[in-house]
């Protein structure tokens, strides 16, 4: 059982992600950093999609009520557990009655928002629609469809088997699988429908360009600033299917990108779409920090949803070694 | 050392495929060299070595469980696990071996102080390597 100390946290509970409800009208919610959820999970022997807390904004605290194993991964808090420091990426194991405190994202190696706290067996809510994520917008999944508040308890997915291993962890992905361009954290696009409809200039500046993350930014979506990008003439559209990654343009040129609590429909125009696998490059990015785009192909977009299964493969084998 | 298990080593040598058997303890450094014949002692203990290890406090090593490479810090950023004059408890993390993307720790075996690291930083290492170098806090009262 875990105790929310904190006030006001944005925290909330998300498994994978709900996969197969758009045909509903149901976005898809998860975690914004799915490669952080999984690797936290295989580091416990869970399941890859076993529901964890998702961690937004710091101090975030948490009491356990009994004694439990753990992993933290996502950004690296400066987690302590009663005052003594955690390794990030790593199991660990709290006594009933110990506090876990997640600190402000510390600037190392990897500039990351979102910090994960998995534990043995999951966080046990109701499964809705086959996902225990919660739905913001429609206020179901997760605990009581919301985010976390201060008093919350959360029970644990009761284990078949006795005692979980911990004290080892994984080499963040992010180390791993880098990403960058000019120093900068990029992400591969694949262009959209409305691609050619953007004047030459704009089309130019969207790969060449900066983008900054506003304030307005959250898990439904990340809204950028940088030079604004133009259509070669109005475009008028209907609403149409959307789903997260997809790049929109507004009249004001600035582009939003749909993120895992976006809505299943939109009627902007679409000048790319974020691949599946680096969306969690963009769900760790800060607010304020800066990204570029690259422009990719369906190809090297499958490829590099590829190379994330095989880095999960082979954490999860040396990982099983090690649990033996 | 006593001359007999000196002996006793180099038989055992002369079994294996082993061309350098090196022992270090506490007052004592020995190397065998084995070239496939005859086993032969290939150097005296260093004067220095055996003032260092005779000091009056007795000191303590972390060593490697396995195969990997040795990281001073863990890989999201700088700070070393273990700095020299820093008190650790048992079972802290003084460094990391990362065999690919798994990490395991180095652990202090009990309550001690950091003299150093004996491997440098991003060195691959073998199982049993001598990697930090303590103090222990109990016998240096």
């Amino acid at each position: 059982m875990i105790e929310i100390l904190s006030a006001s946290a944005l925290a909330t509970v998300q498994d994978l992600g709900r996969i197969g409800a758009l045909q509903w009208g149901v976005g898809t919610s998860g975690a914004m950093d799915p490669l952080a959820l999984a690797a936290g999970n295989l580091l416990l022997g869970n399941d890859e999609g076993a529901a964890a807390i998702e961690v937004p904004v710091f101090p975030f605290d948490v009491r356990f009520t009994g004694d439990c194993a753990f992993a933290l991964t996502g950004a690296d808090c400066a987690a302590r557990l009663d005052g003594t420091p955690l390794l990030p990426w790593w199991t660990h194991r709290a006594r009933a009655g110990q506090t876990l405190q997640l600190g402000l994202p510390q600037p190392g190696h990897w500039r990351a928002s979102r910090a994960y706290l998995c534990v043995a067996g999951g966080i046990d809510v109701p499964e809705v629609l086959g996902s225990r994520s919660t739905q913001l917008r429609g206020a179901f999944g997760g605990h009581e469809g919301r985010a976390l508040r201060q008093g919350d308890r959360l029970g644990t997915v009761a284990l078949g088997h006795e005692q979980v291993a911990t004290g080892f962890g994984l080499v963040p992905p992010a180390l791993a699988l880098p990403l960058q361009v000019d120093g900068v954290a990029a992400m591969r696009v694949l262009p959209a429908a409305e691609y050619a409809l953007f004047t030459d200039t704009s089309q130019q500046v969207f790969w060449r360009e900066e983008w900054k993350i506003t304030a307005q930014s959250d898990r439904y979506g990340y809204r950028l600033a940088g030079t604004p990008l133009e259509p070669k003439a109005a475009i008028e559209m209907r609403s149409h299917g959307i789903v997260p990654g997809v790049i929109q343009v507004p009249s004001g040129g600035q582009p939003i990108v749909q993120m895992r609590d976006a809505q299943p429909s939109g009627g902007y125009p679409k000048i790319g779409t974020v691949i599946e696998a680096d969306l969690w490059r963009l769900g760790q990015a800060p607010i304020g920090s800066r990204i570029r785009f690259i422009e990719t192909s369906w190809e090297e977009a499958v490829a590099a949803l590829e190379q994330s299964r095989r880095w999960l493969a082979e954490a999860r084998r040396l990982v099983n070694l090690q649990r033996g | 050392m006593q001359i007999d298990q000196v002996e006793q080593l180099s038989q055992w040598l002369v079994a294996t495929d082993i061309a350098v058997l090196e022992l270090r303890g506490p007052g004592v450094q020995i190397r065998l060299r084995h070239d496939g014949a005859r086993v032969e002692q290939i150097e005296e203990v260093a004067p220095a070595a055996v003032e260092t290890m005779s000091a009056q406090v007795p000191r303590l090593v972390a060593a490697a469980s396995s195969v990997g490479v040795f990281l001073h810090s863990h890989p999201l950023n700088d700070a070393p696990l273990a700095r020299p004059g820093a008190s650790v408890r048992a079972g802290q993390a003084l460094g990391l071996l990362q065999i690919g993307a798994l990490l395991l720790p180095v652990t202090a075996t009990k309550d001690a102080t950091v003299i150093g690291a004996l491997v440098a930083d991003g060195e691959a290492v073998g199982f049993g390597t001598p990697l930090v170098e303590l103090e222990p806090l109990d016998e240096a009262l």
